[in-house]
């Protein structure tokens, strides 16, 4: 196993530990389990790429850290977005995912007007229905 | 449609000394023309709870790499984000908010357009003519005559819930009967895939709404056509 494999693994398993610590908050439990379900497989994808930058196993183990001083499950909702986009900078990657990194242009309701045209500034808001 | 300074309940006037703290205008202008890298660095350390400037400097090495000097803004944004993060857990929390409504007014003042396209004001309602008056103002809204502007601002993506979602549409469609077309937009900053997932589970009207993640926080740059 490579020292990009191993701190991608690393950085895996401190997300489910935080993921476990967030789904404590009962209302919030659905959207917890959501974000685990997209991040969890985005951060295990960051194993494959290129050689680590410099810094970046020591950067990963620092936002590691972090997330372990953590002991209010809301605060940890507020870290299962964040640290996977710590962990993607330091390696070099991404973990948007299928379909969430693009934005795109247009509304939900699959209209174009003159106010959304396909360079506008604005990201649909994805999830909307007709 | 019309707009009119929302009235100034107590916690509002708590509130607003908060947006008038220097430090969030010092903040708010340093994000302004942060570079991504650097806009998740602010982010996590307002969310953070080591407030050591070298443990953060380790955890972005791209902003801060080693062996070569940071930005200046990079340096002076990681000083701010630690001073909110100072401010204890229950000020950082109105100060993060604060940041985000004032980086949104600051980015599209910075249009090409601004002062022609109307005024970018503060917490604000929208009236129309025989619908009662949302009690929330709106955090930004840009005043134009013929195609004004609201803005919902949120620190995190949680904070997406079907009142703010409802609110906004109720502004489009309620201009719509007017014939007037108002862009309606959430800013978070946070992760867009976060938002979305959040979005994914709501089932409030949102089509026309726009959403503005913390990627996409330099498109409010550009002029609305």
């Amino acid at each position: 196993m490579n020292e990009r494999s191993e701190v991608a693994k690393r950085a895996a398993q401190a997300y489910r530990t935080l993921a476990e610590l967030a789904e404590t908050v009962e209302d919030e439990w659905v959207y917890v389990n959501d974000l685990a379900e997209a991040y969890l497989p985005a951060i295990e994808s960051l194993e494959d790429g290129d050689t680590l930058p410099p810094g970046a196993a020591i950067a990963v183990d620092e936002a590691i850290a972090e997330i372990a001083l953590i002991t209010d499950p809301h605060k940890a909702i507020d870290w299962l977005s964040t640290f996977p986009h710590l962990v993607a900078l330091a390696l070099g990657g991404d973990v948007d995912g299928p379909g969430g990194g693009e934005g795109g242009a247009g509304r939900l309701d699959g209209h174009e007007d003159d106010d959304l045209g396909g360079d506008s500034p604005f990201r649909v808001l994805l999830g909307g229905r007709k | 449609m019309r707009f009119q300074d929302a009235a100034r309940d107590a916690r509002a006037v708590v509130y607003a000394g908060i947006q008038a703290d220097p430090l969030v205008a010092r903040v708010a202008a340093l994000l302004v023309d942060a570079s991504p890298a650097e806009r998740w660095m602010a982010r996590a350390v307002m969310n953070g709870e080591r407030t050591d400037a070298g443990t953060w400097r380790r955890i972005f090495p791209t902003v801060f790499p080693e062996g070569a000097s940071a930005s200046a803004g990079a340096e002076e944004l990681l000083a701010g984000s630690l001073e909110v993060a100072n401010r204890g857990e229950a000020a950082r929390s109105q100060y993060r908010g604060a940041i985000v409504e004032e980086l949104t007014a600051r980015l599209l003042a910075s249009r090409p357009s601004a002062g022609v396209a109307g005024p970018v004001k503060r917490e604000r309602r929208v009236l129309f003519d025989g619908v009662p008056a949302e009690i929330h103002p709106y955090d930004v809204t840009v005043e134009s005559p013929d195609r004004p502007e609201v803005y919902d601002c949120k620190w995190g993506s949680r904070g997406i819930n079907a009142d703010v979602l409802n609110q906004l549409d109720d502004a489009r469609s309620h201009a719509a009967d007017e014939e007037i077309s108002v862009r309606v937009a959430i800013v978070v900053f946070d992760a867009r895939r976060s938002c979305q997932i959040r979005l994914d589970r709501s089932t409030a009207n949102r089509s026309g709404t726009r959403l503005v993640a913390l990627e996409d926080m330099n498109d409010l740059r550009e002029t609305r056509r």
